[in-house]
């Protein structure tokens, strides 16, 4: 029995700060559930864990013989058997565009995954430190930031090839600024507070102080930047994707090449090889942007004073 | 506090300040070819030549020598304005610079347009929207701030290219000119050239061939507008000199345009400098969809012949557009609100 209850205790203290960060993020997001941010976040979630949904179970629901080349008959327009028709080389589009959500969804989450690994504690550090330290990260993040991100990505990935892995780690690049800015201007307010402050006056480590008091207060943060930012790299993706300097021809479902191989068709009126990858899309960086702008105005009080 | 009328001044200092900027651009895009992990001839030849040739290309470009010296060179290059000559099929052994002077209107032509086009609907829906708080055309207009804000360029150019170009027949969906030559590279804009040779018709030609993309890249960039105009016209309208203006019995469409708009238009000014960086990334992406000969096709090629010298010359082409673009923000910024001169 007594072991139990110390089993248990030490489950809710390895599982209780992530459970408790789960939930002061769901709070929120309950409570504002009638206003429109509260809306719109909610459409967009419910969009995304739908495009999960289908990126984790396309096996199961599009067999992958149905996206190898010459499955069928080419540029065969939508029909009862083919609902969104085929396309030049005689794939089924629908199987292409349900295999797409798994392969973005996945560079998705390596590129917020990295960008979030690097851009965080540069964030932190930065902001805590301050100082010129401070001022030299934050010039050449700006630049970064300035510099036309697809054009980065695009040069990264010519030398580093083509791959999921190699894509998600070209956009990266893109994100580590934003993640950074974010993170540092928080832990600048963040710093200031009182218990920081007191912790301090009890003679915290540095270390302690940044890692124990500033980073789990910082990480509230960390959805509305992924949310922001992920409409855009799943964007980014497709156009790398489309410039041809994103994945490897034999990936199954890929809807930047789709849309690059719908080009040549277009002049003969084929629209389907093109509308269906461009709206699954915009269907996911549309949950994406909903659930951004909804959640950065819900977490963020000082954008809904402005508001009210 | 600097007085009045040091607007040059403060222009000056923008100046010296967006050298470092130059520098750490130059210094990423040095890093991202010469010192990421990998070898950028090999990649970029994936395979397509035989070992001796990737080591005789990279001795000629000078890539065996020591890192610190192949930057000292790279960076005394591009100040010295002499980007080196290509090594890809074709443009071989022409002087990048001149390829990319020779591009580089087609770009601009095509951005100069969609800016056009994004700030005129943007503006326009974004005092709409701005005006109209929360009624039905505001909640349809923020929407389509929105959803248009995150539409894939290249998708839309091809919907726009079905609708405008395959169906109805009215744009052509292809190049910049079509029916004859192209008018004498004078300037390389194409609008611009035939007006100075006299020639009407090919300049309609020429405003007739660049609606669809600027169409396409412009509706894009136009969502930013929208919202940021809308935002910051609900802010201005309530401010005090405002409040005065309606207390002085001034009509209210024009407290909106004099007083309200003008000054809702400052932050927009601000953070259109970002809006460069997606207006020259989307630029590429329309490039490829209306097989426009810009910056970014040349880019693809440079990409896919190897081009080495190319590839570097036109991303730091780009880097220099952005640092002056960013700095003739400020600038602009500094003569309209005198507050932000140091």
């Amino acid at each position: 029995m007594g072991q139990d209850i110390q089993q248990q205790r030490i489950i809710t203290k390895i599982l209780g700060k992530p459970v408790r960060y789960v939930r002061s993020l769901f709070r929120p997001l309950v409570r504002e559930r009638r206003t429109l941010p509260g809306i719109l976040s909610w459409i967009g979630l419910v969009m995304l864990l739908g495009f999960i949904f289908i990126g984790i179970f396309a096996p199961v629901l599009v067999p992958i013989q149905q996206t190898n080349a010459l499955a069928y008959p080419i540029l065969l327009p939508p029909n009862a058997q083919h609902w969104m028709g085929t396309d030049g080389i005689g794939r089924d589009v629908f199987a292409r565009v349900i295999w797409g959500a798994r392969t973005s969804l996945t560079i998705m989450a390596i590129g917020a995954l990295l960008a979030l690994i690097v851009g965080f504690p540069i964030g932190l550090f930065s902001g805590y430190v301050g100082g010129w330290v401070d001022r030299a990260l934050v010039l050449v993040m700006d630049s970064v930031y300035a510099f036309p991100g697809l054009l980065l990505a695009a040069l990264i990935a010519a030398v580093i090839g083509k791959g999921i892995f190699n894509i998600g780690i070209a956009i990266t690049v893109i994100y580590i600024p934003l993640y950074f800015r974010v993170t540092r201007s928080q832990t600048l307010s963040t710093r200031e507070e009182l218990y920081v402050e007191a912790a301090r006056a009890l003679g915290a480590r540095s270390w302690t102080i940044m890692l124990r008091y500033i980073a789990f207060n910082v990480v509230i943060v960390i959805p509305v930047i992924f949310s922001l930012s992920a409409a855009d790299t799943i964007l980014t993706a497709a156009g790398l994707s489309y410039l041809g300097l994103g994945l490897e021809i034999d990936v199954p479902g890929d809807w930047g090449r789709d849309l690059s191989d719908a080009q040549k068709y277009l002049g003969s009126g084929i629209w389907w090889t093109s509308l269906f990858p461009g709206l699954m899309i915009i269907l996911l960086t549309i949950g994406l942007s909903f659930l951004g702008e909804g959640l950065s105005d819900i977490i963020n009080p000082l954008l809904r004073k402005e508001r009210s | 506090m600097p007085k009045a009328g040091s607007l040059w001044a403060y222009a000056a200092t923008r100046l010296f300040l967006s050298l470092p900027m130059l520098l750490i651009l130059l210094t990423i895009v040095f890093t991202v070819l010469r010192i990421v992990p990998g070898d950028p001839i090999a990649a970029l030849f994936a395979g397509r030549a035989p070992p001796d040739v990737v080591a005789a290309t990279r001795h000629r470009l000078g890539l065996d020598l020591p890192i610190w010296q192949q930057y000292v060179n790279y960076v005394v290059q591009v100040f010295t304005g002499s980007l080196g000559t290509s090594i890809g099929a074709s443009y071989h052994g022409k002087s990048v610079l001149f390829i990319i002077m020779d591009k580089l209107p087609a770009t601009i032509e095509l951005t100069v347009g969609a800016m056009l086009v994004a700030s005129i609907v943007g503006l326009s829906t974004g005092v709409i929207s701005g005006t109209r708080r929360d009624k039905p055309s505001d909640i349809a207009l923020r929407l389509y701030g929105t959803i248009i804000f995150v539409v894939p360029i290249f998708w839309l150019g091809q919907i726009l290219q079905l609708i405008f170009a395959v169906d109805l027949r009215l744009f052509p969906a292809q190049l910049r000119f079509s029916g004859g030559p192209p008018p004498l590279m004078i300037t390389g804009l194409y609008t611009l050239d035939s007006l100075l040779e006299g020639n009407l018709g090919s300049f309609l030609v020429s405003i007739w061939h660049l609606v669809l993309p600027s169409l396409t890249l412009g509706l894009v960039l136009s969502g930013f507008f929208t919202k940021t105009v809308r935002a910051n016209l609900l802010r201005t309208v309530k401010a005090d000199y405002v409040e005065a203006a309606r207390a002085r019995g001034i009509p209210e469409n024009k407290i909106v345009s004099r007083y309200a708009f003008k000054n809702a238009l400052i932050p927009v000014i601000t953070v259109l400098g970002l809006q460069f960086a997606i207006l020259f990334a989307g630029a590429v992406l329309t490039e490829r969809t209306f097989t426009w000969d810009g910056m970014g096709t040349l880019l693809l090629t440079a990409i896919n012949e190897a081009d080495y010298p190319m590839v570097e010359g036109v991303i730091v082409v780009y880097a220099l557009i952005i640092v002056l673009v960013s700095l003739v923000i400020d600038v602009i910024n500094g003569l309209i609100d005198p507050r932000v001169r140091y």
